[in-house]
């Protein structure tokens, strides 16, 4: 496992790409969840995704939160394997119950031959 | 297949993908407007489009992350969002375009009606995109626009004056219209710097995989193809130069494009411009909407590329398909081709900055690209290009209004 000493959140973390342990894309960091606040050791303990979510991204975000449909999944940081340019998970997409607009959608492409 | 060969099929695909119908709108009209005065712009806008094509491309290579992961990163949510909003109205715009200047070419080659033809172009597009693996789509179609090259052939036989020519890549500016000059000089920036471009090629390189190991490839591919799609630019306004701006001709239609190499070449000239532009706009068809695709799976997070089979990126999959019927739907109007790319390249020029300043950012984020990141000369010429796009950018729109379109 790597995950770097130092990170920015803002920029390292925040709206990055999530991949599974077999390499597929599965949604992105929409937010985190951070615990122990109060006693001043904050940490992360959890990816935050799904369209719920953007209703804390602005303006623009709250409108498409209100349109879209679907709920919230939280990814605990122990699923989180490495943090590069994307962020690579443990376990399949299936598992942490993610990406699953595109197991929604694929009916609408299966019947096609060659699909 | 040997490197080289691979390197040169590669790089024909990117000259005969340069051009599309806002390269073609713009450089004609304004060829047939200002004669050769404006063939600088076409310069600094090919420069503009290597510095940040080998830029995305790069950062694709190196860290797997296309054009809109980087938008998205940078700007947040929020104004990612109206990014991508902006982005996906002119990628359609554009799209309706191409496909309307798709069928215009067929019809000039078939004598069948527009709207028949609007949806064989459509279908066709749909069973390339569906049939043929993603290089082959770009050689297939970057091969038949080549065949745009008759304007260079076109350009010397219409003997224009060369010293004129030359004259024309001094940056200068119009005495009696300078409005009218200044719409024309961000029109051809815009269109050669169309940022659909970028989405395109950075994808198309985390799709073929490449890595650090093939950023010659990068550069040479970005220098050389974008710097000979540029030559086709100059052909065509050269041509439209010689021949449209002494008669008084303001070409409106694509068929007027097409004389430009009829003239001086007879018929087979007009049939190799019409099989030329046709494949070129088709090509251009299916970048943009790839772009349309890939933008939208890239900001929500979605399985995306035609490397992955179309039920493992369903999502994806649908949004191409969807937009294909969108650009139907607004073609199929009757709106007129020409003028749609106007606005298109001109809304473009507007949402630039959203899309080249994420780029310049992450390009030189070493915890990014590691020793990959932007050296002087990249960060010198991006920091130039981004003063020139945030000028073009806040005046796209007033020149429009003031100079109606270009009319003066």
């Amino acid at each position: 496992m790597s995950k770097p000493e130092q990170i920015d959140l803002g920029l390292g973390l925040l709206d990055h790409q999530l991949v599974d342990s077999e390499g597929r894309r599965c949604g992105n960091v929409d937010d985190l969840e951070l615990e122990g606040l109060q006693e001043g050791k904050p940490r992360v303990s959890a990816i935050l995704v799904g369209p719920p979510v953007w209703r804390g991204r602005g303006r623009l975000g709250r409108l498409a939160a209100f349109i879209a449909r679907g709920e919230t999944v939280r990814v605990p940081w122990e699923e989180v394997d490495e943090v590069a340019a994307a962020v690579q998970l443990k376990k399949t997409a299936r598992e942490l119950r993610l990406g699953r607009g595109d197991d929604r959608a694929r009916k609408w492409v299966e019947w096609i031959p060659g699909s | 297949m040997s490197k080289f060969l691979q390197l040169a099929l590669g790089i024909l695909a990117a000259i005969g993908g340069f051009v599309d119908i806002g390269d073609l709108v713009f450089n004609v009209v304004a060829g047939a407007t200002f004669q050769y005065q404006l063939l600088w712009v076409v310069v600094i806008g090919v420069v503009g489009i290597i510095v940040y094509s080998e830029m995305c491309g790069r950062v694709a290579a190196v860290s797997k992350r296309p054009v809109f992961d980087a938008i998205r990163e940078r700007l947040g949510f929020g104004v990612g969002l109206g990014a991508l909003i902006s982005s996906e109205i002119v990628n359609l715009m554009t799209l309706a375009a191409e496909v309307g200047g798709m069928a215009l070419a067929l019809q000039l080659l078939s004598g069948l009606p527009y709207r028949v033809l609007i949806v064989v172009g459509i279908v066709a597009l749909a069973i390339a995109i569906w049939v043929l693996p993603f290089e082959w789509i770009e050689r297939v179609f970057g091969y038949g626009g080549l065949c745009l090259l008759v304007f260079a052939v076109a350009a010397i036989k219409l003997h224009p004056d060369w010293g004129h020519v030359a004259n024309g890549f001094v940056p200068q500016m119009h005495a009696s219209e300078p409005l009218v000059f200044a719409y024309f000089v961000v029109g051809l920036l815009g269109a050669a710097m169309t940022p659909y471009e970028v989405y395109f090629y950075s994808s198309g390189v985390v799709e073929d995989g490449w890595t650090p190991k093939d950023l010659g490839m990068n550069k040479v591919n970005s220098m050389v193809g974008y710097g000979l799609g540029g030559f086709l630019s100059f052909s065509l306004m050269i041509a439209a130069g010689a021949l449209f701006y002494p008669l008084g001709i303001e070409p409106q239609f694509i068929g007027t494009v097409a004389m430009g190499a009829q003239v001086p070449l007879g018929t087979i000239g007009l049939l190799l411009a019409l099989i030329g532009i046709l494949f070129a706009v088709g090509g251009a068809a299916i970048d943009t909407c790839f772009s349309g695709a890939y933008n939208l799976a890239q900001f929500f997070g979605w399985e995306w590329g035609k490397s992955r089979r179309p039920r493992d990126a369903s999502r994806f999959t649908l949004a191409w398909g969807v937009l294909l019927a969108l650009a139907l739907l607004v073609i199929m109007t009757g709106i007129d081709p020409v003028m749609l790319t106007e606005y298109a390249v001109i809304f473009s020029v507007v949402a630039l900055p959203l899309t080249y300043i994420p780029i310049l950012l992450v390009a030189n984020d070493s915890s990014y690209m590691g020793r990959y990141s932007n050296g002087r000369l990249a960060n010198v010429f991006g920091l130039i290009y981004l003063v020139v796009i945030l000028v073009v950018a806040i005046t796209a729109i007033p020149l429009m209004i003031l100079t109606h379109q270009g009319q003066g």
